[in-house]
């Protein structure tokens, strides 16, 4: 059995996979020793992923303004040297319920790392005396930002940075909008035992959709559904725009399929200055913020199953009694003539409600900037950050059937006060929820209003103003992008919150994106690990 | 056996009661306490503006005799339903701050009805908001003004450790029970209510008293006494209690923190038994919140260890006094306060907020939910103290939980529309449910309401009502209001919706009196029958 060079050494990471006495030359590399470890195998695939998109981006550059190309290539080599280094030699091992959501914690917070390195190389942020450390936070905050969908910026210069490193800026949404956990699970069978839950841990709301019996066929359809609609949103905006600029609809295109919000443009969507351009986007958006699984059932019956899904249905009531209260405030208490309030209203009801955060603002103080609104506009705006869009969606926020769940938790919850006795299922449409999905609803959004607690306490002890912290860290946690105040969506991170502050902030769009859990578990068996590291010492 | 007695107070003997109903006797005992308050305030008032005394002596004496005379009249049932006596418990609060503004209004201290109103559910809801000015103010609107923190401190304590224990019969999440003899504050409500008083009054003289001592008049320290005991925070001046000496601070110091510790933490203080004392977590937690405000005040803040200290009291016991203007501190130092008010003081105090120990439990569940997740199958228990809670407990918690979020949202919402600011709206309206009362913005560190929007003012008061009462209360309110509206709108006379009937036990229609009557006589019919049918056997 010793001898057996098949065997695997229990107890021990390395372990050889073939099972033959002498493997041939060429099955040599396939059957290595490989450390087994899903966070870093799972990593290495996006890494991969990442580089594909980073060569794209780096040919662009190098046929249009030609200004970050060497960057770019550098960073490409060192993005698919890193993936590729860790795809071949390791291996997933067994996932268990801990090591799952370790494993998309982890791999999403080392993809954001590396992810940073183009924005490093080239000096994006190298403006205005800024320091290494400096350039370094910017990064990872813009790398964070990218990958989470939030759509938040600390780029004060737009002009800094090539048309490939942007559209490489604009791809990190594309690539985290359906998620790079997801695409591992399409691209790898074997990951299939655990894979519905690695993507339930990753893909936003309560439970994952099974499209087909194979996981790996769910994740691939679920990316498919999403390239084409990102082609069609091209296609959309191209024709919008009067077809002036292919490579700006396909920047946009990237951003709404994926809620992200990035734009080229400082001044985002307000740049085309157009009510076809605006109403074409708020359709991606809306469409954006719709479970993905519908959109493959629609394709699928080639139907349209939308409208008898319950929660599509709140999706829209809730973007049309805000849109209406909104433009009904700017209307009547701040004094906007109505076409402007209407426009400016619905487009910005609809980019937080979707946690988009397109802003259709040409410059601060016009009317799409509202962080000049009344209060009470802003309050429904930042009710609408929590909110979010639909789960399965690429939406960010708590999401619209949690929204209800909680809600007729809380009646039920009075209900049984006054008879404690009353048997009440907490229903959505013509399915009763089971109680251990009304629990987790529950616990997720506790965890959700502690997480903006101490986000904000965290925030303002590190120099924040107040209002722009707290529509900092709920953007932050809803994936939005523009906050409130100092962050509105016509300034800048960088100019509204400190260095730490935005390592803060960038933390919190990761943990955001993965719905609270993975991050915060992630570290739980490396606790494990140390409690048993103490028990050894302690013998 | 023996008949239950009302939560409140005394009952009429139940032969000469003719009114079976619990809302309207707790309107009536509490109304007897404050006709008799009243009266007291405008007694002590005589002499200084007769005219006002007058009016509040004879508003005094007619709510008393109203109040004595529904009494003899009213009995509650002995087992009143729990929806039953959540409208009630809206409806006495609605009662007292009706009461209250037209004393203010028929006294002509606030012209404007609006401002009566506001005025009077700042001062019933113990929340330290106020548009009177001391100076202008008579001796005996001044003492009624916190006859009315006193009397609504008095009420909130006796409905969340007497009246909501029995109606739910839990004690989870509301009060404390030990099972060894003498422990326990409310063995039975009689009991209770009676312990519950001597314990409030008892704080209220100790407290008057030790004003007194560092010097202050008999009317100030009365005044501050109140504000105290009652965690409403009314001082009668302009600065709160930066223009007093370091002796009165001192003692509003200590009276805020026994006062939102709660009458639990007293009684045992009160009995010298250590070891409740120990045990509790939530006194425990109260402290540890405490010690960590403080250091991280004075931190962001710049001012002293004792400011700072004061300060983080004052915002836990939600009691809103004011030693300087904390709104030009740190924005950091500003949240802390801010969250301090949030979670509030313990169970048992006149306080409001979430909690102390709800917040504690919340913690508890979250934890529990990360667990669930690691290990689906796991059986994740939440304990308090010696408890383990149920899993209708903790849904009420998360209930709750999602109710405070949603009214601090929705009072938000209320100020902003009606032209606060964006921080001034979140501010007031954590304040204002928590029942703490400064806040960023025009309303400021010593809650002067003088200088906000009227319709800003306005929009207050359903906040601090709907922070002061009970959830289910609010939303029995809520309800209320929509039949009315729509009775109002679809049908053109409120009353044939039959929202009014409902509140009162009665059938909603004609129909349903019908349906009601057949079904009676149905039972009765079967019943005798079922009667006849034994008496043959036998």
């Amino acid at each position: 059995m010793a001898s057996d060079p098949g065997r695997i050494l229990a107890g021990q990471k390395w372990c050889r996979t073939s099972v033959s006495g002498e493997p041939p030359r060429l099955d040599r590399f396939r059957n290595r020793r490989r450390f087994q470890s899903s966070t870093l195998n799972v990593t290495g695939i996006s890494l991969t992923a990442v580089s594909a998109g980073l060569l794209a981006c780096t040919l662009l550059e190098a046929l249009s303004s030609d200004r970050d190309t060497a960057a770019l290539f550098a960073a490409t080599l060192l993005v698919g040297a890193t993936g590729a280094l860790l795809w071949c030699f390791t291996e997933p091992g067994t996932l268990r319920m801990r090591q799952i959501f370790a494993t998309v914690g982890w791999t999403w917070m080392l993809t954001t790392l590396l992810g940073a390195a183009p924005y490093v190389l080239a000096g994006t942020f190298a403006v205005s005396g800024a320091g290494f450390v400096e350039q370094v936070v910017n990064s990872v905050f813009e790398s964070a930002s990218g990958f989470s969908c939030t759509g938040a910026t600390v780029m004060t210069d737009f002009d800094n940075a090539g048309s490939g490193l942007m559209m490489y800026r604009q791809l990190t949404q594309w690539y985290g909008g359906m998620g790079v956990v997801v695409l591992a699970v399409a691209v790898l069978p074997f990951l299939g035992v655990g894979g519905l839950e690695l993507i339930s841990a990753e893909a936003p709301g309560t439970s994952s959709d099974r499209l087909t019996p194979r996981v790996s066929e769910t994740a691939r359809r679920l990316w498919v559904v999403y390239a084409g609609f990102t082609v069609l949103s091209a296609a959309a905006l191209f024709a919008a725009d009067g077809f002036a600029s292919l490579y700006d609809a396909v920047a946009h295109a990237l951003t709404a399929a994926s809620t992200g919000g990035f734009s080229p443009h400082p001044d985002s969507i307000g740049h085309y200055d157009s009510a076809v351009v605006e109403t074409v986007v708020i359709v991606l958006m809306i469409l954006g913020g719709t479970s993905f699984s519908l959109h493959w059932r629609a394709l699928a019956t080639r139907g349209l199953p939308y409208w008898r899904n319950s929660e599509f249905r709140s999706y829209l009531f809730v973007l049309g009694v805000f849109s209406l209260g909104v433009v009904a405030l700017l209307w009547l208490d701040d004094g906007m003539a109505f076409v402007s309030a209407l426009r400016a209203g619905f487009f910005n009801v609809v980019s937080l409600g979707t946690s988009t955060g397109f802003g259709n603002a040409a410059g601060s103080a016009t009317a799409g900037d509202y962080v000049t609104w009344v209060a009470g506009a802003q309050l429904l705006l930042l009710f609408l950050m929590v909110v979010g869009g639909c789960s399965g969606s690429t939406a960010g926020g708590i999401k619209v059937m949690r929204m209800r769940v909680l809600g007729l938790l809380m009646v039920r919850s009075v209900r049984k006060t006054q008879t404690p006795h009353l048997v009440m299922p907490v229903r959505l449409g013509r399915d009763v929820i089971a109680e251990s999905v009304v629990a987790r609803v529950a616990g997720f959004f506790l965890l959700h209003f502690l997480m903006m607690i101490a986000g904000l306490l965290t925030v303002t002890a590190l120099g924040g103003e107040l209002e722009a912290s707290l529509g900092a860290v709920v953007s932050a946690l809803g994936n939005m992008g523009p906050a409130l105040g100092e962050a509105g969506p016509t300034a800048s991170y960088a100019e509204a919150f400190s260095l730490p502050a935005r390592l803060v902030l960038a933390l919190l769009m990761i943990v955001g994106r993965l719905e609270i859990l993975p991050i915060l578990l992630a570290f739980v068996p490396h606790v494990y690990r140390a409690q048993a590291l103490r028990r050894v010492i302690r013998r | 056996m023996r008949r239950a007695r009302p939560l409140l107070g005394a009952a009429a003997e139940p032969s000469t009661a003719r009114i079976v109903s619990w809302p309207l006797a707790a309107v009536a005992d509490t109304g007897l306490t404050l006709g008799l308050v009243t009266t007291a305030c405008g007694l002590a008032g005589l002499g200084d503006d007769n005219a006002d005394a007058a009016v509040i002596v004879g508003a005094g004496l007619a709510c008393a005799a109203a109040a004595f005379v529904a009494r003899r009249r009213v009995a509650p049932p002995p087992l009143p339903g729990a929806g039953r006596v959540f409208a009630g418990i809206g409806m006495l609060w609605t009662a007292l701050v009706l009461f209250g503004a037209a004393l203010y209004a028929g006294s002509g201290t606030l012209t404007q009805i609006d401002d009566a109103l506001v005025e009077s559910a700042a001062g019933f809801t113990t929340t330290s908001l106020t548009l009177l000015d001391a100076a202008e103010t008579s001796r005996s609107v001044l003492l009624f003004r916190s006859a009315s923190s006193w009397v609504g401190g008095l009420t909130a304590v006796m409905i969340a450790v007497v009246t909501l224990p029995t109606v739910l019969r839990s004690t989870s999440l509301i009060g404390y029970r030990t099972q060894r003899r003498g422990f326990d504050l409310v063995p039975n409500p009689r009991v209770g209510t009676r312990r519950v008083l001597l314990i409030y009054c008892g704080f209220t003289a100790l407290c008057w008293a030790a004003y007194l001592l560092t010097g202050l008049g008999f009317v100030d320290a009365l005044v501050l006494a109140s504000g105290t005991v009652s965690t409403g925070g009314f001082t009668g001046r302009a600065d709160s209690l930066a223009g007093f000496g370091f002796g009165a601070q001192l003692v509003a110091f200590f009276g805020m923190l026994l006062a939102g510790a709660g009458v639990f933490v007293i009684w045992w203080m009160a009995r010298g038994r250590l070891r409740p004392l120990w045990r509790s977590g939530e006194l425990r937690a109260f402290l540890v919140l405490l010690a960590l405000a403080t250091p991280a005040m004075a931190l962001h803040s710049g001012v002293g260890w004792g400011e700072a200290a004061f300060m983080a009291v004052s915002a836990m016991s939600t009691t809103g006094f004011a030693v300087s203007d904390w709104t030009v501190w740190g924005t950091a130092a500003t949240v802390v306060l801010l969250a301090g008010a949030g979670i509030g003081s313990m169970m048992g105090s006149p306080g409001g907020g979430l909690k102390v120990m709800r917040a504690q439990l919340l913690m508890g569940a979250a934890g529990g939910e990360l667990r669930r997740q690691l290990d689906p199958r796991a059986v994740v228990l939440v304990r308090r103290d010696d408890e383990t809670l149920t899993q209708r407990t903790l849904d009420r918690l998360g209930g709750h939980q999602i109710a405070y979020v949603t009214l601090v949202g929705a009072g938000a919402m209320l100020l902003g529309v009606a032209g606060g600011t964006l921080v001034g709206s979140v501010w007031g309206s954590v304040s204002a449910v928590s029942t703490f009362g400064p806040a960023m913005g025009e309303i400021g560190a010593f809650g002067q309401l003088s200088g906000v929007d009227r319709l800003e003012r306005l929009a207050l008061a359903p906040v601090m009502m709907a922070g002061r009462m009970p959830v289910p209360s609010v939303l029995a309110g809520i309800g209320l209001l929509l039949s009315l509206c729509k009775a109002a709108l679809w049908r053109g006379r409120y009353w044939r919706s039959g929202a009014v009937a409902r509140l009162r036990g009665e059938p909603a229609s004609p129909q349903a009196a019908e349906q009601q009557r057949s079904d009676a006589e149905q039972l009765a019919e079967d019943g005798s029958a079922g009667a006849r049918f034994e008496g043959r056997s036998g």
